[in-house]
């Protein structure tokens, strides 16, 4: 870090008196600071750009309670026994040591946005500038009758990936030869659109070579899904007879969830299984909602900066944010992150900021070799972020074509790993 | 298809290539190269996705506009190319020939 002499600041300052007033924090001496709350898709990216770009002139601190990062993109990779779990680890070594970001491994339990604090769960408090929320999503476990926090260990969400992921590829595993797996998906909007459907594909491609007498059983709450065609052609060629997915309209509604008999009671049946993953509807990480800075259960935002509407000091990224038309995936938080470095960047140092560009791609596997995507450009707009163009694969792609959309998403995998932590 | 492609950039980057200067604001390429590094590593490897790291300025340009021109098929990169006005593929050139592989 480059240490300024009195003089220097000062012939500085006169040189870059506009920049100055555009951005009070020079005029102090001292760095500003920057909080980041959450270390996945969203924050790891905007603390390793605020801290790379700014080559020192920001304090970045990190708050992220786990020490290693699992990530939910190609968690389902690892359920279909094609990735191990290892490979989906990541530290945040090289953000403290190649970017000098302060890696503090605590909850954040609290936001005061008047005194412009964090208060941490060991009862330490950091004090910022501007702070940046990426908290994830929780679950909001009363949503589906019958499941909570206690039952989550007999029907895994797996939907923050870790252990929970690790569970449902062991249930799977030891289903009984032609058993029953249930899922649940959850209703829009949620973590990974198309997630629950890949999820499917990876279960029903492992059951198909260990147990290819069990049955899928998908009791959707939404009547439709995302890449719906897509994973339907993809299960008929690849699993036939195996998955049923059933419409609401034909089961009903989820009227209870049984995790000590695994039933699940619909209108239309009650199902039994032997192994069962629910994935509860969704709501921004207990953190945006401490903060403040949440309408019912998202955070809304400015689209050209993603500040929050509620205070100008916080940007919140990533799945926690109301950022339709884009989807809740790491992929857009990476996008958005980007955004929000730049214009916090700017606000604090005077350095230029630009126009904010969003983008998005989810990749799915619905077979080895077999990926296919879906994707959009977007633009900030006064009230939402806009669709500028978008595309999806088409059904009947040939082999090739969906094969070098998968290694694609491995190249995917690598980079945006690498743009968050290396 | 490929040969064809060869064929296709050189004599774009003869006609159109040699008649863009070198004058991309550089600043505002590394802000935009941030979309691309996303999925295109910084390192210069490649995996399933092409390296963009240190390609000549009249390359990059040429390639971008057959994107545009969805002479090349992939649509990630469609929509992206399609996404950017010459000023900003100017800048985002000039940025990416700065680079090296490491």
């Amino acid at each position: 870090m480059t240490k300024l002499s009195r003089r220097q600041f000062t012939t500085l300052l006169g040189g870059a008196a506009a920049g100055a007033l555009a951005a009070p924090y020079l005029a102090f001496g001292a760095n500003p600071k920057v909080v980041v709350i959450g270390g996945g898709a969203g924050g790891a990216t905007a603390a390793r750009y605020l801290a790379k770009d700014s080559k020192g002139a920001i304090n970045v601190t990190l708050v992220e309670p786990n020490k290693r990062y699992y990530t939910c993109f190609f968690s389902n990779l690892y359920l279909g026994g094609l990735r191990d779990y290892a490979s989906i680890g990541h530290s945040y070594e090289r953000l403290a040591i190649e970017h000098g970001i302060n890696v503090v491994h605590d909850w954040a339990i609290n936001v005061d946005g008047d005194r412009k604090t964090v208060s941490l769960g060991s009862g330490a408090s950091l004090s910022y500038d501007k702070l940046v929320l990426s908290p994830g999503i929780d679950m909001k476990y009363d949503s589906v009758p019958g499941y909570s926090v206690e039952a989550q260990n007999r029907m895994p969400h797996g939907w923050k990936s870790g252990t929970q992921v690790q569970l449902i590829k062991a249930q799977v595993e030891a289903m009984p030869t032609g058993g029953t797996f249930v899922m649940v998906p959850p209703p829009n909007p949620y973590r990974c659109p198309p997630g629950p459907y890949e999820r499917i594909s990876m279960i029903a491609h492992v059951l198909s070579q260990k147990n290819p007498t069990a049955k899928i059983i998908v009791l959707d709450p939404k009547p439709k899904f995302s890449k719906q065609a897509l994973f339907m052609e993809g299960w008929e060629e690849y699993y036939p007879g195996m998955v049923e997915w059933i419409d609401p309209g034909v089961h009903g509604g989820i009227l209870n969830v049984n995790p000590d008999t695994l039933e699940i009671e619909t209108d239309l049946d009650t199902f039994e299984a032997d192994a069962v993953s629910v994935i509860p509807a969704q709501k921004a990480g207990a953190i945006a909602m401490a903060a403040g800075v949440t309408e019912g259960d998202w955070a809304p935002i400015i689209p050209a900066s993603m500040q929050s509407k509620a205070d100008e000091d916080i940007y919140v990224l990533g799945d926690a944010s109301v950022a339709s038309s884009m989807p809740k995936s790491g992929f857009s938080a990476n996008s958005q992150a980007k955004v929000a470095a730049n214009h916090i960047r700017g606000a604090l140092t005077g350095s230029r900021v630009f126009d904010a560009r969003f983008a998005n791609t989810c990749w799915s596997l619905i077979a080895p070799d077999n990926g296919v995507k879906v994707g959009a450009r977007y633009s900030a707009g006064a009230e939402k972020i806009d669709v500028v163009d978008k595309f999806i694969s088409a059904t009947g792609e040939t082999a090739d074509l969906r094969k070098s959309t998968f290694e694609e998403s491995e190249g995917w995998y690598k980079a945006i790993t690498a743009d968050m932590f290396s | 298809m490929r040969k064809h492609l060869a064929t296709f950039v050189s004599i774009f980057v003869l006609l159109v290539g040699t008649v863009m200067a070198a004058d991309g604001d550089v600043e505002y390429g590394e802000y935009l190269s941030s979309e691309c590094v996303s999925c295109h590593l910084l390192s210069g490897e490649e995996h399933g996705i092409p390296s963009i790291i240190g390609m000549d300025e009249a390359s990059f340009l040429a390639l971008m506009q057959s994107y545009r021109n969805k002479e090349r098929e992939n649509p990630t990169m469609q929509t992206i190319a399609g996404a950017l006005d010459e000023e900003q593929l100017s800048a985002l050139a000039n940025y990416f020939s700065t680079l090296s592989s490491e």
